[in-house]
């Protein structure tokens, strides 16, 4: 797999550089401390919080709704791009107000949704949730519409019920729309979950951040964002995972 | 086995206009025959093909096909294989019986003496991408005929194919054609295969798409190679080649 190992040691390299400038700016440019702490002192409170477990609940809060609300989002995301397939004059009316609801900034409605749902979980869910099922819709239509002609004859060859049909044809064809919008949502659900941290609530990496700030403990501040950017990073790495392993089947174009 | 009477499609144009696709076809097909339906594009023969399949809806006139109470009286063979491409060769082929709700052994069963019938064995577990066009569309035969329909309904199976590979899928749906006893029907645009394959030929003509003319082919079967140096053999491909001719 020299492909792999290429890109690991581009990734690695980047990373080094980014760590290296770091190191610099704090340490012999003299960067102020309660501007930029060293790397030291950030991984130094890192570890330390996972030592005395004070970082656990908080990770485990942000993950558990991320993975909640991307659940969710991809379920009812599907539903609708399914049904919608299905009722084509449906999909007519509802065209406009799904534009005006997928263009509308929903990180601007967060307050709102406090509002609505409350301080606790529910309004945070409702906005991971909006976040993710626009790019699922989305993709989830694309995957099942563009689906060769053919295998519905097939389906109406071979006389299959409609949930046969939806699970041996239709959703596996649809796929890799689906995944494609899958990956954006992931990446919208991180900043949707850390978001909705910032205005409510003391759980979770982004109240660690908002915390952080208001206490100029930078090194914590530093370290929450570390924390968030790996999450990202992971969650795209296991969801690109997870699409290697259940779209095998596709044939690699272009390459 | 399948008989049709005044079968009519018209195809509903945006605007109201309608154009007819296949004008009134009656004629009757008997059981085991092995029916060559030939002309040039538009002429109406995958309509017609479609419509005994029951994959469009006649426009008028009736349509039997005797095959008792049979739940899926009709094998379908597309152009391209139109395999499902996250499945194994075996679990394509096994598809109709494992959404009929057959038993799992009795389907291993089954699938493995298709898999010899067609000539995939050892190819069992490729999937679909792994296959060349030509083993794609035996796969796409054995699927056609997993649960065991009385009709087989082919259209333009093998135009995808190198010239080579059709000769020999050719050959090789003749033995199947024998060892099954099924009743084919197979759409071409080609004469020759058309002369090569059939027992009977349907001559169709566009403009309305519309049967032409049939035939009854007397050429003996088991047909070889050296069917195509006897007289009959040529004789036949060039009354259907003047046939499609005047249809121009």
């Amino acid at each position: 797999m020299p492909r792999q190992i290429r890109s690991f040691i581009e990734y690695g390299a980047a990373l080094a550089l980014l760590l290296v400038a770091w190191w610099y700016a704090s340490g012999p440019m003299g960067m102020p401390k309660y501007l930029l702490p060293s790397p030291q002192a950030t991984f130094s409170t890192l570890w330390k919080m996972m030592v005395d477990g004070s970082l656990w609940p908080h990770l485990w809060f942000t993950v558990h709704n991320i993975v909640m609300g991307l659940a969710i989002g991809a379920v009812a995301g599907i539903a609708l791009a399914y049904v919608l397939y299905k009722l084509p004059r449906l999909s007519t009316l509802l065209d406009g107000p799904l534009v005006v609801l997928q263009t509308a900034p929903k990180i601007a409605l967060a307050p709102l949704f406090v509002v609505w749902f409350g301080l606790g979980l529910a309004a945070k869910l409702v906005l991971i949730f909006s976040l993710v099922f626009f790019p699922v819709l989305i993709g989830a239509l694309a995957g099942f519409r563009g689906i060769d002609s053919r295998m519905h004859d097939l389906a109406v060859l071979l006389k299959l019920r409609p949930l046969q049909r939806f699970w041996q044809i239709d959703m596996p064809a649809a796929l890799p729309g689906i995944f494609v919008g899958l990956k954006i949502g992931a990446v919208q659900a991180l900043v949707g979950a850390v978001l909705a941290e910032w205005i409510s609530g003391s759980d979770g990496l982004g109240y660690l951040m908002t915390y952080a700030g208001a206490t100029y403990k930078t090194p914590l501040l530093f370290a929450a964002v570390l924390l968030t950017s790996l999450l990202g990073i992971a969650l795209h790495a296991g969801l690109t995972a997870i699409e290697s392993r259940v779209l095998a089947w596709k044939v690699q174009d272009g390459r | 086995m399948i008989s049709v009477s005044g079968l009519t499609k018209r195809f509903e144009m945006d605007g109201g206009a309608s154009v007819l696709a296949l004008s009134p076809v009656t004629h009757h097909i008997p059981e085991g025959a092995f029916v060559s339906i030939v002309g040039p594009s538009g002429c109406g023969k995958s309509t017609f093909l479609r419509l005994v399949a029951g994959l469009e809806e006649a426009s008028d006139g009736t349509i039997t096909l005797d095959t008792g109470a049979t739940r899926r009286p009709v094998g379908f063979v597309f152009q391209d294989a139109v395999l499902l491409p996250w499945k194994t060769v075996r679990d394509n082929i096994r598809f109709p019986l494992d959404t009929a709700g057959a038993k799992k052994s009795e389907g291993n069963k089954r699938v493995q003496e298709l898999i010899d019938l067609v000539g995939l064995t050892g190819f069992e577990d490729a999937l679909p991408k792994q296959l060349s066009g030509g083993m794609r569309q035996r796969a796409a035969i054995a699927r056609a005929l997993a649960d065991d329909p009385p009709i087989l309904l082919m259209d333009e199976p093998f135009s995808a194919v190198d010239l080579l590979t059709r000769e020999t899928l050719n050959d090789e749906l003749l033995k199947i054609w024998k060892a099954t006893g099924k009743t084919i029907l197979l759409v071409t645009h080609s004469v020759e295969e058309a002369a090569y394959l059939g027992s009977d030929i349907m001559v169709m003509s566009p403009r309305p798409g519309r049967l032409k003319k049939t035939y009854s082919v007397d050429l003996p079967y088991p047909r070889t190679p050296e069917t195509k140096a006897l007289p009959g053999y040529h004789a036949l491909v060039s009354d259907l080649r003047s046939d499609l001719r005047e249809t121009e």
